[in-house]
């Protein structure tokens, strides 16, 4: 299961700038993409195994390097930590 | 009439730029070695041209397109977009749009339908391996990117078709031009998944084995073995590619090592074509 705009979210912060403005304040940022409740509740939980369900794992590894979450955090969420 | 010189494989991974120099000492010398061995190899064949075979990590395609196999046909084709490529020292790569353009068309003309691109940008699985070589000057790039990261992908034995495809448009392109395939990838891995980080050494083992065996009893077993092993394994289509288009014959093995720190099992191979 594909969740797009979360996908697209996580795409789109593979660019700098909007990776920057996202550390700084992602509500602002993720009010532009029309999240789910749910969705939008895991990404600010950083919940790793919920995101992980409903996109590719390659953005979604893209997705936390951009936050600045180190490898070894990420996977210790990833396997639920 | 063009010259099929050389094929060649090596790993690639975002940490073998960002982690370079934290790599254990002996690690990091293993890789420059083999990481230079397969550019003086390359070097000696003189290609004028490099079909370099590697998956799209998210940098061009999104869930809205997404080919299974693209060839880059412009004239330039763009250098990495990651922001830790930035010192890779080519921020356009010279393409070959009259060789590109046949393959594509030998592609059509054998049942084969490949997506067409005026334009990609090249990201670290295209470029990292061209910079590890340490290559003076580079050859023409014709990219083919192989989709081996959002599923479904396509079937090994239709990518090991997609080498024998190559070869034939190689040998049927009119221009006395040299052509190498460099393939990137693999071998073991797996990212953004609750197995990251972990490298199957069995597999990859086996994989190197097969490869100097008939080509039907390793396009058995990866069958059998890719669903289930690192999604990054999945690379290992690119290197069927030039399989493919060595004729299921000549590998060599120029040196495997499990890498944790970058977490791929690191494989450096090339085929006498």
């Amino acid at each position: 299961m594909r969740d797009y705009w979360a996908s697209r979210l996580f795409f789109d912060l593979q660019a700098p700038t909007l990776a920057a403005e996202f550390r700084a304040d992602r509500d602002a940022v993720m009010k532009r993409y029309p999240l789910a409740e749910n969705v939008r509740r895991a990404i600010l939980d950083d919940d790793a195994p919920f995101l992980a369900q409903r996109t590719n794992a390659y953005l979604l590894r893209y997705y936390f390097f951009a936050t600045g979450m180190k490898d070894e955090e990420f996977i210790r969420r990833l396997r639920g930590g | 009439m063009a010259e099929l010189v050389g094929a060649f494989a090596a790993s690639h991974g975002p940490l073998l730029v960002r982690e370079w120099e934290t790599l254990p000492q002996d690690q990091k010398a293993r890789l420059q070695a083999a990481f230079g061995e397969l550019g003086r190899r390359i070097s000696v064949a003189k290609p004028d041209v490099i079909v370099e075979v590697a998956p799209d990590h998210w940098s061009n395609f999104f869930l809205d397109n997404i080919p299974t196999v693209c060839i880059g046909v412009g004239e330039t084709n763009d250098g990495p977009p990651e922001p830790w490529m930035k010192a890779f020292p080519h921020r356009e790569l010279a393409g070959d749009t009259d060789f590109a353009m046949h393959f594509a068309s030998t592609a059509l003309q054998n049942g084969f339908e490949p997506s067409l691109s005026h334009r990609l940008k090249l990201d670290h699985g295209f470029c990292i391996p061209l910079w590890r070589m340490g290559l003076e000057t580079l050859p023409r790039i014709v990219p083919m990117i192989v989709n081996s990261i959002e599923p479904p992908l396509p079937l090994i034995s239709r990518c090991f078709e997609w080498g024998r495809l190559l070869k034939k448009a190689i040998h049927s392109f009119e221009k006395d031009i040299r052509v190498a395939i460099l393939a990137t990838g693999g071998l073991s891995h797996s990212i953004g998944e609750p197995t990251m980080g972990a490298i199957d050494e069995p597999l990859d083992r086996e994989c190197i084995r097969l490869f100097a065996s008939p080509a039907d009893e390793l396009l058995s077993y990866l069958e059998k073995e890719l669903p289930t092993a690192g999604n990054g394994t999945a690379e290992i289509r690119n290197w069927l590619v030039a399989h493919g288009a060595a004729g299921g014959r000549g590998f060599e093995l120029i040196d495997y090592l499990p890498v944790p720190k970058v977490l791929v099992g690191c494989g450096f191979a090339a085929w006498q074509v």
